[in-house]
């Protein structure tokens, strides 16, 4: 079947391009694949994977022993130390044949395990004999420190262009020259109310209301470009925009509201990160001080309740309060930081070193273990299994808490003082109430007191305190009264601080020493290792800062190295991800991978451009870098190119248009809120529990108790701010491809499986909208048919319908009214004609449209 | 280009998706269209997005078995009173256990070494010895492939499960079933290719995290399946909403979508037309699915068979035989869990695991045994792989001095494998003499992973999937073998 075949050239592709031009050959195709040239087997797909398999680990790209690379034909030829590899046409003389073949064990190559099977010295054999061809075009992968990613981020000019005027900013010439270097158009612009739309969706997640469509109407009639261009900045000051964006962020942090595992617990507070990540992103704080205050938000000289808060993103992990192996537990912990730390803000696979060095990147153990030392000193506050929170604030804030409470206690132990003194008198007075026998057992000294007198001291301690109480002489009862009011004066001056769910390095606590694992068994303990980022980026350990006496410092110093300006994958990465975003894929198609096997940029240029702008010019506001690429030609695209680029550009890797992409979950059901009516916008605090069906719930262990369901209203919030389970995830969220909730996830993935109809369709959640929407139509249209129509679209789709779309519907209306006219009426039933719009809602929630936006 | 109820479709090559329906005729109106697009789905293409083209295509090699059924024991069984017969008990009894290997779970009281009360006999041609329990399992004895000597890491019930479905303690990894639905693909694009039903008293420790499909796409998790009533989650319509009107709504919807999509500036985006198909998909399993629950034309004989008629076993046993019927309509992997909940209302007997054994098995033996003489009588005996077995095994020693209890055991218990590709009548390995550790023969989780892919075409060290810069596999990286020996 031809489309298989060409489905697997497209994997073939994407997979050779993640690959980073490790195996990249440029103009692969079918028949150059099949094609065997007549002078022996071809290298890269006969000889290079036994090389890459049994040679590879030292004789490859990340390690060249006697400086001999053999992954390319070209650097066999050309050999290491000892000179050329191969002698073409001449098996027996070449080196790499004589060593594989040797019976001397210190000769015979590989060194470690079984020699080459015959087949495969055979192949090697008739390559040279072939004459050791060189694969035309061959690409050569640069050393692991050549890599791109690590390069400095220099800021190229933007290209010339022919068509001048196209270009609106920088981002069009970097696009349009490529598209003009092919010879191809650009798509042409989107209509001014698709565009609304898509601006609407990709800022703040929800559709425009009628007024502002009607308000864009009237302004983009004169001029719609600037008109589009004001109300991106209307919708970047709004607190949707933060909504919309920080759960792009909360997928790369791994976010969850629980645990997972047996008993699968609610992170206390967990949602104060939540808040924060929308906070900062709405305040537009600058991206780089945005990561320094997750990673070391308490070890800031401007520490305050907020950073702290922010530091959470330690705590966001999955996490078992019963671990298989307690020994195993610390470095799976460590390792949940060290992989979402490397991948979320630089882009690397780092996690992959922790048994061993990385396979495909120049990443080792003592790189993976040198970055756990950096979260070594962190704990988690915990009692048992039960997870504790602490006081969140500011250094000052902390310290003031600290007085307080140790003046609290004195003034406390000097009332409990008082009292006790008051008592000892009391009980020798007559005129304490208690009966003869319980006094005679006060009375005695308690070392002499027997079981029984034990028994009624303890029996009657609160009695007579009571009757001390009133008895008390004003002089008693003043001093107390003092102690009270200084009390009382001591929480007015320093209130207590309110929790956060963080991690915490204890002050005084020892920080044991970093050690790196034996293939990552924590029973097998290495070399030390002190705390350092990847030595390929930079080779110097982290040294502690000056200004810090409170705490470790690991974090701050890596945070401000990561920060710094010279980093070379911190802007690249992020500026990325914004594109991603905005465009359905980034310019580097692999968003969480930046190394060697990454993809490499599309547009590189334009990539480094962004990065360099981004933290130079824009100061690290994501606000600007959404302003400038919102306002670019290019995101203003229509989704359809201007001619077939079907053959020449089949993955629109040049950006002649800005392809079509389903909406996010979050986004589809804040939409069909949005346009019921329902949708409630309170934002922050506490989350909200989706309704689960009872058939969901069956599968659990606590079915009973696992989860209660929040009032219509409280449901009706933005989906971000939806509970989400590790081990029981919200069966709509789960099935429209809700981001995995334990590793950061760079991605959404797209699925199109029945399931979903099923839910969107037959679903509560949907069905119950419907009804919502068919009385807000009923409401605000009228009762004229055409109105409400009209309506429905404008709400849901942002257009009004066509003629061909209004007779569907008005057909389907009359049909359904007629044959439920026929039907008994239901008790309680609604009309039929309402049952009949109910249809009609549910119909235009479920339109393609309504997920696909144009 | 996969539309399929239950495999996803992926973004591929533009290119694919645009020459196919340009073949196809462009336009997007028609049913027939529609039935095309399903009918052209290719799991594995879809599949095959993660996997590097340098992987051998899949399956690897002729599978022995098409289908698998795992019946877990959830709680876990415990290997000395049911497969593993241990007769130096009974000289032990009353004996503190002095071996080297950790006993029980975190800080549950220790006792003395216990015999089981249920007798082992010697059953079939081929002698295998299995307890009193099973009386019924036991007339198969000649097909059952005993592992004796199964070990995990872990004694806690979250992570063995975990351990046991997805090869990791840890959540967030695909479950066996995920793999082989990303491997092998559906054989019925009406029906789920990974079926999980749970026991009524509620599901495992760790729940929907046992059959997931963790970084794959979740379509290839497993999906619930009720075995009464609607059986999956949003099948049936809406309440208040006719069939007639379903099909109506329905015809509204791919109308209205097919002018959409007859603009020519979207005629070519096929993830919108293989949305319109879903939903025709999605209508028709409502009828698929509901058939395969109503056991209305099972004959009274084959309900009494399973047990249906009998209070104990009426659960298990209509899940057995809805797994039959499953596993007729080509259904992958189907995944049964006797026991739900906590302790006794599963296998987990630390109060008493006698009686509680008794009642466990007493719920399962009769519907397994009719499954599997189903399954020969119809033929797929040759097709379908069982597994059966729970998250670990139980101590030999009692949990207390005195106390009918068993703790949990993770140092040695049995499991046993039957159906395609399997030689049964024979027990694999050998645990202490007390059948506390596995000391013949071991076989990890893992090897168990390895060898029920084996039997199913794949190959553990090849299957893979890229995620996190590793090409990521079920058994891990530690080298982890097939046991040769289970294999016919």
């Amino acid at each position: 079947m031809l489309p298989l075949a060409d489905k697997t050239i497209a994997n073939w592709r994407g997979w050779l391009g993640r690959s980073g031009g490790w195996l990249l050959v440029v103009g692969l195709s079918l028949s150059a694949l099949s094609a065997r040239a007549a002078a022996g087997p071809d290298f890269t797909r006969e000889v290079r994977p036994i090389l890459e398999k049994r040679c590879g680990t030292c004789h490859g790209r990340l390690q060249q022993k006697g400086k001999l690379r053999l992954d390319a034909a070209s650097l066999v030829r050309q050999g290491g130390k000892h000179g050329p590899a191969v002698e073409p046409g001449q098996p027996s003389v070449s080196r790499l044949l004589v060593r594989v073949l040797s019976t001397d064990n210190e000769e015979r190559m590989p060194p470690e395990g079984a020699p080459l099977e015959a087949g495969q010295i055979a192949i090697l054999r008739a390559w040279i004999e072939g004459g050791a061809v060189v694969p035309e075009k061959e690409v050569v992968a640069p050393a692991p420190a050549e890599h791109w990613s690590f390069q400095p981020i220099r800021r190229p000019a933007a290209p010339p262009v022919r068509a001048a005027s196209w270009p609106r900013n920088p981002v069009d010439a970097f696009i349009l020259a490529r598209l003009e270097a092919r010879g191809l158009p650009p798509a042409a612009e989107a209509a001014p109310a698709s565009l609304l739309r898509r601006i609407y969706l990709d800022l703040t997640g929800l559709p425009p209301a009628i007024a502002e469509q009607d308000a864009f109407a009237a302004e983009a009639a004169t001029n719609a470009p600037a008109a589009l261009d004001v109300v991106i900045d209307r919708l970047l000051a709004r607190t949707a925009y933060g909504e919309r964006w920080a759960r792009h962020w909360l997928d790369l942090v791994r976010y969850a509201d629980s645990n997972g595992y047996e008993r699968d617990a609610a992170k206390p507070l967990v949602w104060q990160y939540r808040d924060y990540v929308i906070r900062s992103l709405n305040a537009d704080k600058p991206y780089p001080r945005f990561v320094q205050e997750q990673l070391a938000g308490d070890e800031l000289p401007d520490a305050s309740r907020e950073t702290v808060i922010a530091t959470g993103f330690h705590r966001l992990g999955h996490w078992d309060d019963e671990p298989a192996d307690v020994d195993a537990d610390r470095f799976d912990q460590l390792d949940d930081l060290v992989r979402t730390t490397s991948e979320a803000f630089l882009g690397l696979t780092l996690g992959c070193a922790r048994c061993h060095d990385h396979k495909f990147e120049p990443l080792s153990t003592r790189d993976y273990y040198a970055l756990t030392a950096v979260f070594a000193p962190l704990r988690r506050p915990q009692d048992g299994r039960t997870e504790r929170t602490l006081p969140a604030g500011s250094p000052a804030e902390l310290a003031a808490l600290a007085a307080r409470d140790r003046e609290l206690t004195r003034l406390e132990d000097e009332a409990r003082a008082v009292r006790a003194k008051f008592r000892d008198e009391y009980i020798q007075d007559d005129r304490c109430p208690l009966p003869a026998e319980s006094l005679k057992a006060w009375r005695t000294p308690p070392p002499q007191r027997s079981e029984a007198q034990k028994k009624q001291v303890a029996e009657s301690t609160k009695s007579l305190d009571e009757a001390a109480e009133r008895a008390w002489l004003e002089p008693v009862r003043q001093r107390l009264a003092e102690l009270e009011q200084g009390k009382q004066a001591q929480r007015t001056a320093v209130p207590d601080l309110l929790h956060g769910y963080f991690l915490q390095e204890p002050p005084g606590a020892p920080i044991p020493a970093t050690q790196v694992l034996v293939r990552g068994n924590p029973h097998r303990p290495g070399d030390t290792v002190v705390a350092a980022v990847p030595a390929i980026l930079d080779a110097k350990p982290l040294v502690k800062p000056d200004d810090i006496t409170r705490t470790s410092g690991r974090r701050l110093a890596f945070a401000r190295w990561l920060t710094a300006p010279e980093n070379p994958l911190l802007a690249r990465v992020i500026v990325n991800r914004v594109w991603q975003q905005h465009f359905g894929t980034g310019l580097v198609r692999t968003p969480g991978d930046f190394g060697l096997m990454g993809e490499p940029p599309t547009h590189p240029e334009l990539l480094d451009w962004l990065a360099h702008w981004f933290i130079h010019d824009a100061g690290g506001s994501l606000k600007k870098l959404h302003r400038l690429l919102l306002t670019s030609r290019t995101w203003r695209m229509a989704r359809q190119p201007a001619v077939d680029v079907s053959t020449v550009d089949p993955e629109n890797r040049l950006w002649s248009h800005v392809p079509y992409r389903r909406l996010e979950v979050e986004a589809i059901r804040d939409s069909m809120l949005a346009v019921s009516g329902q949708l409630n916008p309170q934002p922050f605090g506490p989350p909200m529990f989706p309704d689960i069906p009872s058939q969901a719930l069956e599968a659990n262990t606590d079915k009973a108790s696992i989860w209660t369901a929040s009032s219509e209203a409280e449901q009706s919030r933005r989906t971000i701010y939806a509970f989400i389970k590790r081990g029981l995830v919200v069966p709509m969220l789960e099935v429209l491809d809700l981001c995995d909730t334990v590793q950061s996830a760079p991605r959404r993935q797209i699925t199109t499986v029945a399931p979903q109809a099923l839910t969107l369709f037959n679903g509560t959640f949907v069905n119950t909208q419907a009804r919502h929407l068919a009385a807000r139509l009923r409401r605000e249209a009228g009762v004229d048919v055409i109105a409400r129509i009209d309506l429905a679209y404008r709400l849901a789709l942002g257009r009004r319908p066509r003629p061909a779309e209004v007779s569907a519907l008005q057909e389907f209306l009359n049909r359904e009214r007629a044959s439920r006219s026929a039907e008994p009426t239901v008790a309680g039933a609604s009309s039929p004609d309402e049952q009949a719009w109910v249809q009609v809602a549910r119909v235009v929630l479920n339109l393609n449209e309504l997920v696909y936006p144009d | 280009m996969n539309p399929n109820r239950f495999s996803p479709h992926r973004t591929l090559g533009a290119r694919t998706r645009r020459d196919f329906l340009a073949q196809a005729g462009g336009g997007f109106a028609s049913l027939a269209l529609v039935d095309l697009l399903t009918r052209s789905g290719v799991s594995l293409a879809a599949a095959a997005s993660a996997r590097s083209p340098a992987l051998p295509p899949l399956p690897h090699f002729r599978p022995k078995a098409k289908r698998a059924v795992f019946l877990f024991m959830n709680g876990g069984p415990s290997q000395v009173d049911t497969f593993d017969p241990k007769p130096a008990l009974v000289r032990w009894q009353g004996k503190a256990y002095t071996g080297d290997a950790k006993v029980g779970s975190n800080g549950r009281p220790v006792g003395r070494l216990m015999p089981s009360p249920f007798e082992f006999q010697r059953h079939g041609q081929s002698g295998l010895e299995i307890s009193s329990l099973f009386p019924h399992t036991a007339r198969f004895a000649d097909d059952l492939c005993v592992i004796r000597s199964m070990h995990s890491d872990t004694a806690a019930h979250a992570s063995g499960c975990l351990q046991m479905n997805s090869g990791r303690v840890f959540i967030g990894h695909p479950s066996l079933g995920a793999w082989l639905s990303y491997g092998l693909g559906l054989e019925n694009e009406n029906l789920p290719g990974f079926v999980v039903m749970t026991d009524p008293r509620g599901g495992p420790i760790g729940s929907a995290s046992n059959w997931s499909a963790g970084y794959m796409p979740a379509a290839y998790q497993g999906t619930l399946f009720r075995s009464a009533g609607s059986p999956l989650l949003d099948l049936a319509t809406p309440p208040g909403t006719t069939d007639r009107t379903q099909r109506h709504a329905l015809d509204l919807l791919n109308e209205l979508n097919g002018q959409h999509l007859s603009d020519p500036a979207r005629a070519q985006h096929s993830e919108i037309a293989a949305r319109m198909a879903s939903y025709e998909l999605a209508y028709r399993m409502q009828s698929s699915a509901g058939e395969v629950v109503d056991l209305g034309r099972e004959s009274a004989a084959t309900l009494e068979r399973y047990g249906i008629n009998d209070r104990v076993t009426a659960d298990f046993g209509r899940k057995c035989l809805i797994t039959r019927r499953l596993l007729e309509r080509g259904v992958r992997f189907i995944q049964l869990y006797s026991g739900g909940g906590h302790i006794e209302d599963t296998w987990d007997g630390h109060n008493d695991c006698l009686n509680n054994h008794r009642l466990h098995a007493a719920e399962t033996d009769r519907p397994i045994a009719a499954l599997m003489g189903d399954l020969k009588q119809l033929g797929l005996w040759d097709e379908t792989l069982l597994i059966w077995g729970g998250e670990f095994g139980r101590t030999p020693t009692s949990e207390g001095v005195d106390k009918p209890g068993r703790d949990h055991n993770w140092h040695g218990f049995s499991m046993w494998l039957a159906g395609a590709g399997v030689r049964g009548g024979q027990a694999i390995g050998a645990t202490d003499e007390f059948g506390f550790k596995a000391v013949e023969q071991p076989v990890h989780v893992s090897d168990l992973h390895a060898t029920i892919l084996h039997l199913m075409g794949l190959d553990h060290r090849l299957l893979s999937y890229f995620n996190g810069g590793l090409d990521q596999r079920l058994t891990g990286v530690v080298e982890r073998n097939v046991v040769t020996q289970v294999l016919a």
